[in-house]
């Protein structure tokens, strides 16, 4: 890039300005040298050092959604716990699945915990009015 | 990936090319501005830092003002510095009887023009060195940006954060003020 100053009034001495400002540039000792290399090499592995940050930012990220994701599908998935108990087995399948339907609403409810306690009670008794009639 | 690859170096390369091509210009520069190469040199390695840490991803046409735009505020914070510590040192200095003497020991060694234009003894080197050294730190960096590293007064004017007007007045004054001292030296 050639310097701006040509239309001047002091082409000469800017010219010769230039001139020696480049030789003292060029003329810089080796010590000076060797600094001004490590410097740059130290700005350089700096970059370097940045660069690989967003693809690890991404990668951890699309983990996250994908572990986030996976724990929602099982979660809608996996009945609760009071759906399989083993007493129910014995219950008629009307009865179960409608237990299993419920399972939010029994964990939700404010209503008295021995009502559930005693669903196994229940149960059997609907089983012996069953028996009776027919 | 491998492509990929490529342009990071090719990238890399380039980048590494520029600041070997304004970073001795840059601490000659800075030498001027402090009167002292270690902190010159500290100071090109902070610009160097700033300028890849915020604008290396910038377009390699673009490079050239954005670099001295750095190294210019480094200068800048350096000079603030040096007042405020030159400041307190008044102020702890204030009954002391050797005041004149602190002040010329904090004064910049303008008759010291670096070793490399005393070892090469061109009376004109100095005499330019000297006179760089003297202007005010505004007018020498427009001088050496618009004159020595030849940006024009657009990307002057980014270097040094001002408007162009401020360049030319500065670069106006500078002139004017360096002529007066080359010929007193002639």
């Amino acid at each position: 890039m050639k310097p701006a100053e040509k239309n001047s009034d002091h082409p000469a001495w800017l010219a010769q300005a230039r001139d020696l400002l480049d030789e003292s540039a060029q003329a810089l000792d080796a010590a000076t040298l060797s600094r001004l290399n490590r410097a740059r090499q130290a700005a350089l592995e700096q970059r370097h050092r940045r660069l690989p940050r967003p693809w690890f930012l991404s990668a951890g990220l699309a983990s996250a959604c994908v572990l986030l994701l996976a724990m929602a599908v099982w979660h809608v998935r996996t009945p609760g716990p009071v759906a399989t108990g083993p007493a129910l087995s014995s219950a008629p399948a009307a009865a179960s699945s409608s237990f299993s339907s419920n399972d939010m609403d029994m964990v939700s409810s404010d209503d008295s915990l021995e009502l559930y306690q005693d669903l196994e009670f229940y149960a059997w008794l609907e089983a012996q009015d069953q028996d009776s009639d027919g | 990936m491998s492509g990929r690859v490529n342009v990071v170096t090719t990238d890399e390369r380039t980048l590494d090319q520029f600041l070997k091509h304004v970073e001795r210009r840059a601490l000659r520069m800075a030498e001027m501005a402090t009167g002292q190469r270690d902190e010159a040199l500290d100071l090109v390695q902070e610009a160097m830092f700033g300028f890849v840490r915020h604008y290396a991803s910038k377009p390699a046409t673009e490079w050239m003002p954005l670099f001295y735009r750095v190294l210019d505020s480094r200068l800048n914070d350096w000079h603030r510095r040096r007042t405020v510590r030159g400041r307190w040192m008044a102020v702890w200095t204030h009954n002391a009887d050797d005041d004149e003497a602190d002040e010329i020991a904090q004064a910049p060694d303008t008759n010291d023009p670096g070793p490399l234009l005393r070892l090469a003894g061109n009376e004109a080197g100095q005499a330019l060195e000297t006179a760089l050294t003297r202007l005010p730190p505004r007018q020498r960096q427009a001088f050496l940006l618009r004159v020595w590293e030849g940006l024009d007064v657009a990307a002057t004017a980014q270097a040094m954060q001002c408007s162009q007007g401020s360049v030319k007045t500065h670069l106006s004054r500078a002139l004017a003020s360096l002529r007066g001292q080359l010929e007193e030296f002639a």
